[in-house]
C-alpha cells in the first residue's frame, strides 16, 4: 500500500497541515436521554495525526459522545470546535461536510445493497442527467477496495454475503474515499481475524502520517496500547481523565475504567506528546 | 454437478424471475387444457390483460412502499375516493375530464401528504395510519356523491379504461411492439458495451442472446394476440388495450426510478438497514414523503383507469383492492420484511393472480373456492420465497 488517500489534495493537506492546531475540541458536552444523563460536561480534544482512544464500560457514554460528533445525536449543550472554528453539527451530513467520517461497530451498511452502492451511499456520483453513474462508481470503488485488500473482488454481491473483514473494508473505504480529516472508529477490529486486524492497524498508521485525527473506541487493551497516542476514560457519562498512553499501565487504565480512579502521580494531558 | 449448480446459482440471471415466468406459463397452459382452449382465446387474454392493469399499476409502487418497510392499506379506499370525486366532477359538476382528473390528483396528493407526514415526521407506523385511512377514505368516497353512482359518457375518457374503443388498433400495436423490441436490444447492447469498457466480465453470448430473444418473442406474441381479437361489427382488431399500455409505461418508469436514481437507491437502503440509512445522511423523512406522493400519483392513474373501465364512479370502487395489490406484490417476490423486491416481479405477481382467478372463473369454480385457492397461492408464494432465500443464502 502506497498512499491511502485518493487525491493529491489530501496528501498536500497532510504536508501543509499545522500539526499544533487542534483539529477537534469538544467543550462541556452534555446529553441526556429522558432522565438519564448519558454524557456530562465532557471535554475532549484531538490533534492532527494522533489517535485518541476513548475507553469505558458499556454505557459509560463513549459511543454517545462520538455519535454526537458524527451528527447522529443532537448535542444538548456544549460546543464543538473544528480547526479553531465553532461548528454546528446537527445531522450526519453536517459532520460529513466538516470532514468527519465514522466507522461504526455495527458497520452501518445496507445489507441488501452491494459494496459499491454502500461506499457511495448518500453521496452517489451522478451523470449529467442526474441519474446514477454506476460505471464511474464501479471504477472508483474498485480503486479504493484494491488499495485496502487486493483479494477483495466480489463487490457486486450484496454485502450480507461478505465476510466480516470484507464488510470492514467497505466501511473503511467510505472514510478513505471521501478524505476524512477526522475519523471515528467504533470497535474497528471487533469482528476481524488476525490478518484483517493487522490491515486495520497498518491503515491507522498511514492515516496518522497523512495528518488524519482518529478517535478510537475499543475494548481491546492490546489495540489501545498498540495504536493510540492518548487515551480518555469515561465512567457514568463523565470523563475520568485523559493521559498519554505511554505514561500509564494497563492496570491503571483498568482501574480508571472499573473504579473511575485516577492513577496517582501521572499527569493528565490535553496535547499529544511530540 | 454440484459445481455446475453453483455456477448457475451465481450467473447473472435472476432465477426467481425465470421461475415465476415458468409458473405463469404452466398455470395458463393447465387452464387452457381444462377449459378446452378457451383460456388462450384472444378475447380471454385481452380481458385478462386489461383487468390486471389497475392492480398491476398499484403493485409497482406497493413494491417500493414495502421495500422501505412501510405498507399502505388505504390504497383501495383512496382510489375509490379519488375515482368518485373525478366522476362526480365530470357528471354532477360538468367539468371537463382533464380538469376533473387534475382535481382528483390534487385530492390524492393532499391525502398522501396527510398520511405521509404522519408516517415520516410524526413517526406513526404506516400500518396504523393507512388502516385508519382505509376506513376514513371509504367514508369520504361515500360522502363525495352521497353514495350515488356517477355515470360517465365522455367517449375519449372511456377509452382510457379499455373496453369497446379502448384498444390502440393493429398498426399502432405493431409499432409499439417493434419499438419495445428495439429498446430491449439496445439496452442489452449498451450494457455489454459498458461492461467491456470497465473490464467487467460479460455474460456468454448465448445467455445474453436468450435474455434479448425471450422477452422479444413475448412482446411480439402479446401484440399478435391482442391484434387477433376483433369485436364483431368493428373494422379493426382491438390491439393493445390502453390500460395495459399505461401499466407498461408505469412499470418502465418505476424500474427507471429503482435502478437509475438516488431516490430508488435510498428506498432500498432504508429497507435494508434503516439505522445505516440515517447514519450516512440519507434524508429518510423526505424520501418517505416522496414515496407517499408517488403513490398518490399512481393511485390517481389507477382511479382514472378504473372509472373509465366501469363507465361510472361508485362508492364501492376499489373495495378490497389493497389486499389484491399487496398479494400481487408478495407473490411477485417482495419481502414484507423490507429491503428486497422488483418491479418486474410485481408485474408477474399480478398476472399470476389474475390468471388463476380468471381461469377458475372459466372453469365455473364457485367464488368461495376461488377465494380459498387464491389465499393459499399467496401462502405458497411466501413459502417459496423463504425456501429460495435459504438456498441462495440471502436470509433476511
Amino acid at each position: 500500500m502506497n498512499s491511502v488517500n485518493q487525491n493529491a489534495s489530501a496528501a498536500q493537506r497532510g504536508a501543509t497541515l499545522n500539526r499544533n492546531q487542534c483539529l477537534v475540541e469538544m467543550r462541556d458536552i452534555n446529553k441526556a436521554f429522558g432522565g438519564v444523563q448519558a454524557v456530562e460536561n465532557v471535554n475532549i480534544n484531538l490533534y492532527p495525526g494522533e489517535v485518541v482512544a476513548v475507553l469505558g464500560h458499556n454505557g459509560a457514554g463513549k459511543s454517545t459522545l462520538m455519535k454526537m460528533l458524527a451528527g447522529a445525536y443532537p448535542i444538548d449543550s456544549g460546543e464543538v470546535i473544528i480547526n479553531g472554528e465553532k461548528a454546528s453539527i446537527r445531522t450526519p451530513s453536517d459532520a460529513q461536510a466538516a470532514g468527519i467520517e465514522s466507522i461504526y461497530q455495527t458497520l452501518a451498511l445496507a445489507d441488501n445493497l452491494n459494496s459499491v452502492a454502500n461506499l457511495f451511499l448518500g453521496r452517489e456520483l451522478l451523470t449529467r442527467w442526474r441519474t446514477l453513474d454506476d460505471h464511474r462508481m464501479d471504477a472508483e470503488a474498485s480503486k479504493v477496495f484494491q488499495r485496502l485488500n487486493k483479494n477483495f473482488k466480489n463487490y457486486h454481491t450484496p454485502v450480507r454475503r461478505l465476510s466480516g473483514g470484507q464488510r470492514q473494508v467497505v466501511a473503511i473505504s467510505r472514510a478513505i474515499y471521501f478524505n476524512a480529516q477526522i475519523l471515528i472508529m467504533d470497535e474497528p477490529t471487533a469482528a476481524l481475524g488476525p490478518e484483517e486486524t493487522a490491515m486495520v492497524a497498518r491503515l491507522i498508521e498511514q492515516l496518522k502520517e497523512e495528518g488524519v485525527g482518529i478517535f478510537l473506541i475499543s475494548h481491546d487493551m492490546h489495540d489501545v496500547f498498540a495504536l493510540s497516542d492518548r487515551l480518555a476514560v469515561m465512567k457514568n457519562g463523565k470523563l475520568v481523565g485523559t493521559y498519554s498512553t505511554k505514561d500509564v499501565t494497563e492496570d491503571e487504565v483498568l482501574g480508571m475504567i472499573i473504579l473511575g480512579k485516577k492513577p496517582e502521580g501521572k499527569p493528565e494531558t490535553e496535547r499529544p506528546a511530540r | 454437478m454440484n459445481q455446475a449448480l453453483q455456477n448457475l446459482k451465481h450467473a447473472a440471471i435472476d432465477w426467481r424471475m425465470v421461475l415465476m415466468a415458468s409458473v405463469l406459463v404452466v398455470i395458463t397452459v393447465v387452464f387452457n387444457v381444462f377449459s378446452g382452449g378457451i383460456f388462450f382465446s384472444a378475447e380471454n387474454l385481452y380481458n385478462i390483460a386489461q383487468q390486471t392493469a389497475v392492480v398491476g399499476i398499484l403493485a409497482t409502487v406497493m413494491v417500493l412502499i414495502i421495500v422501505a418497510r412501510h405498507i399502505d392499506l388505504s390504497v383501495g379506499s383512496v382510489m375509490g375516493f379519488v375515482g368518485v370525486l373525478i366522476a362526480f366532477l365530470m357528471y354532477s359538476a360538468d367539468w371537463s375530464w382533464p380538469a376533473a382528473c387534475l382535481a382528483g390528483l390534487a385530492a390524492a396528493i393532499v391525502a398522501a401528504m396527510y398520511q405521509g407526514a404522519l408516517t415520516a415526521y410524526v413517526g406513526v407506523p404506516s400500518f396504523v395510519v393507512t388502516l385508519g385511512g382505509l376506513m376514513s377514505f371509504r367514508g369520504a368516497a361515500y360522502l363525495v356523491a352521497d353514495g350515488k353512482t356517477q355515470p360517465l359518457a365522455d367517449p375519449f375518457f372511456l377509452q382510457l379504461g379499455g373496453g369497446f374503443n379502448g384498444g390502440i388498433g393493429t398498426r399502432a400495436s405493431w409499432i409499439v411492439g417493434a419499438v419495445i423490441c428495439l429498446g430491449i436490444a439496445w439496452a442489452m447492447w449498451a450494457k455489454r458495451g459498458a461492461k467491456k469498457r470497465y473490464g467487467v466480465p460479460t455474460n456468454p453470448w448465448l445467455v445474453d442472446g436468450l435474455m434479448v430473444l425471450i422477452p422479444m418473442v413475448g412482446v411480439l406474441s402479446f401484440v399478435a394476440i391482442m391484434n387477433a381479437y376483433q369485436i364483431p361489427g368493428k373494422d379493426d382488431a382491438q390491439g393493445i388495450p390502453i390500460p395495459v399500455l399505461i401499466w407498461g409505461a408505469v412499470a418502465l418508469f418505476m424500474s427507471f426510478l429503482v435502478h437509475r436514481t438516488r431516490f430508488g437507491r435510498y428506498v432500498f437502503a432504508m429497507g435494508g438497514n434503516p439505522d445505516a440509512a440515517e447514519l450516512v445522511g440519507i434524508p429518510v423523512k423526505r424520501v418517505t414523503m416522496l414515496l407517499f406522493l408517488l403513490l398518490a400519483v399512481l393511485t390517481t392513474i389507477g382511479a382514472i383507469v378504473s372509472i373509465a373501465r366501469l363507465n361510472a364512479g361508485t362508492n364501492s370502487l376499489g373495495n378490497n383492492l389493497e389486499l389484491l395489490v399487496i398479494a400481487a406484490t408478495v407473490i411477485g417476490g417482495t419481502a414484507l420484511a423490507g429491503g428486497s423486491g422488483t418491479i418486474l416481479g410485481s408485474v408477474l405477481g399480478a398476472l399470476i393472480m389474475q390468471c388463476i382467478d380468471s381461469g377458475m372463473l372459466l372453469l365455473d369454480v364457485s367464488i368461495g373456492t376461488r377465494y380459498i385457492i387464491i389465499g393459499q397461492v399467496l401462502i405458497a408464494a411466501v413459502v417459496f420465497d423463504v425456501a429460495y432465500r435459504k438456498w441462495t443464502g440471502d436470509v433476511l
